[in-house]
């Protein structure tokens, strides 16, 4: 009995192994789907001003009347996925992007190597993922050197913004709006679904466009008279964060 | 030519080596009833070369804004990795900082960072000291510029991270290595547990005493448990302490449990080096504390201590002085 096992095993062994090596012998590089690109470009715009965002240009609050002029206006957005109409999803890798408003190129963020296909939904989070503020020494886009790290309480800010507005009692305003866990955790997930898909084309660039209001972080919280200056995480910022996150928002796909 | 100009180069990297580090490597060894580490090594293993580079920028003062604060001026070998028995560490221009500076040996073994545990990583944690103003007062980037700017460190990241552009990651890394090596463990109270000495009655009261009365925070092999508690020191805080990163009322008043060992030399104790010797703190646990809403339930009475007993806790605590550590060529 035991050899009638040890010889149907290794029957089943060789012929596994000629199959295999068939299989070798006949594979073909996979030419009947590649990668495409997608470029997200995000709009920035100060309330219904339909212009672009200027730094250093006075602007008028539509809700608090505040004048407001920007020095630093940057935040993070990260892990980007795309979902497949099948349902699988995509993840870009080491996904993270710093968007400074004093630096243009950074308002366009590219994610490459994304499989040819038809995708129905993407999925994005506003701020840094809790696993990377937690996780040590980091580089590129969340290096500390860009200064959107908090040392003296391990994490990252989400979104930066300082500048000068008259109603401020010292001139200046700083708002640095930061927390991971939580309650008031700043950080957030936030997804569009396409009612048309988004269609990856090999070799191709596809672009996501968003829109975001940069007023709408001060819709809530107020004039700059009371508030000048938010630096840690709570009931504050996440306001704030999540009046920003609402100013996020999805507009259209140029394939 | 060409032979001969990489002979130099190796020659020049071998001589750089054998500078910065003057005795045998073995890397890291603990004995076997500490725990594992928190710190994994993750992305960042232990090298000769990591760590000699981390050496290097521990002892470089150029990590502060003029060049005149380094790691090592707070952190000193001699007096246990804690400041030079001040109560406050001087910064760039001769700033005082706020909370007492404290030892930083058995830090891979610590799952957070600084008094009120704000920091939750070991590679993370030198940013606050570089950029804090009232202590090295620089910012990361120019840090990173300057060490660019370095042929020699440009050399020595180089052969310990294979990067030949330097950024803070593999700085923050390579400090993190020479950190991690800084472990205390062969105190006499080490040789004790190893059967390699004993105690002498006075300290071997001390160690009973101490087990019943001082363990249930300085826990044992690490003398800490690394919780935040309210030990009594005022009724009304200046410093909120834990409660300043968690901002939960709960919290106020409480600090890290410190560890004890090198105790003797890490003088003054308390989050504001407010006690000068260990005769003012055992006098305030067994008859100094102080009420408040969060204060640690088991100190409401106070450890009531006798003369007799405060002297053999302190022999005992003599005991957790690691000569080994303190005169190991390894880190200077």
């Amino acid at each position: 009995m035991k050899s009638i096992i040890f010889k149907s095993v290794a029957a089943v062994a060789v012929f596994a192994f000629i199959l295999s090596s068939c299989k070798k012998d006949t594979q073909e590089p996979e030419t009947t789907t590649g990668n495409g690109q997608v470029s997200v470009k995000l709009f920035h715009h100060w309330g219904m001003e339909s212009t672009k965002f200027q730094m250093n240009t006075d602007y008028t609050h539509p809700m608090n009347g505040d004048t407001m002029s920007f020095s630093t206006y940057k935040y993070y957005i990260s892990n980007f996925r795309l979902k497949k109409s099948d349902g699988t999803w995509w993840k870009h890798p080491e996904s993270y992007f710093l968007v400074d408003l004093s630096n243009e190129a950074s308002t366009t963020l590219s994610l490459g190597s994304i499989p040819a296909g038809e995708y129905i939904e993407m999925s994005y989070v506003l701020g840094v993922d809790s696993l990377r503020n937690v996780s040590g020494a980091q580089s590129g886009a969340l290096s500390p050197s860009n200064d959107m790290f908090w040392s003296w309480m391990t994490g990252y800010v989400m979104i930066k913004a300082e500048g000068q507005s008259p109603q401020s009692s010292t001139g200046n305003f700083a708002f640095h709006l930061g927390g991971f866990s939580g309650q008031y955790s700043v950080v957030a997930t936030k997804s569009v679904t396409f009612s048309n898909p988004l269609t990856i084309t090999t070799g191709k660039t596809s672009e996501v466009h968003f829109d975001v209001n940069t007023a709408m972080t001060w819709c809530t919280s107020g004039s700059c008279a009371g508030t000048s200056s938010v630096m840690m995480p709570g009931a504050a910022a996440f306001q704030m964060a999540t009046d920003f996150h609402n100013g996020f928002n999805f507009d259209h796909i140029v394939e | 030519m060409k032979h001969f100009l990489i002979f130099i180069i190796l020659t020049g990297l071998f001589a750089c080596k054998k500078e910065i580090i003057k005795t045998e490597w073995i890397g890291l060894s603990y004995p076997s009833y500490f725990p594992d580490p928190v710190y994994k090594f993750n992305n960042n293993e232990l090298t000769v070369q990591r760590f000699a580079l981390g050496k290097k920028l521990f002892f470089d003062k150029n990590l502060s804004l003029d060049g005149t604060i380094a790691c090592a001026s707070c952190h000193a070998q001699s007096h246990g990795f804690a400041d030079h028995n001040v109560s406050f560490s001087s910064g760039v221009g001769g700033a005082l900082g706020t909370r007492n500076s404290p030892s930083i040996a058995n830090m891979i073994w610590s799952p957070s960072f600084m008094w009120d545990g704000g920091v939750n990583h070991i590679e993370v944690f030198s940013v606050a000291p570089i950029t804090n103003p009232l202590e090295m007062k620089e910012t990361m980037a120019h840090v990173v510029s300057k060490l660019n700017a370095d042929s020699e460190y440009l050399i020595l990241f180089k052969e310990a991270y294979g990067v030949s552009q330097i950024n803070d990651q593999v700085m923050l890394r390579a400090l993190t290595n020479y950190m991690s090596m800084i472990v205390s463990c062969n105190s006499k109270y080490d040789k004790v547990k190893q059967g390699k000495a004993s105690f002498t009655t006075l300290e071997n009261n001390g160690y009973t005493l101490f087990q019943a009365k001082c363990a249930t925070c300085h826990t044992e092999p690490l003398f800490t448990n690394y919780s935040y508690i309210n030990n009594g020191l005022d009724s009304v805080f200046t410093d909120l302490g834990r409660a300043r990163i968690t901002f939960n009322d709960l919290d106020r008043g409480k600090f890290k449990v410190p560890s004890l060992r090198n105790v003797t030399l890490t003088y003054p104790y308390m989050h504001d080096g407010r006690f000068w010797t260990l005769d003012q703190v055992l006098d305030h646990y067994s008859e100094g504390i102080k009420p408040s809403s969060t204060l640690h339930p088991s100190l409401v009475d106070g450890i009531p201590l006798s003369i007799d007993e405060k002297s053999a806790i302190k022999a005992f605590l003599g005991t957790l002085k690691d000569n080994e550590l303190l005169n190991n060529r390894l880190f200077y």
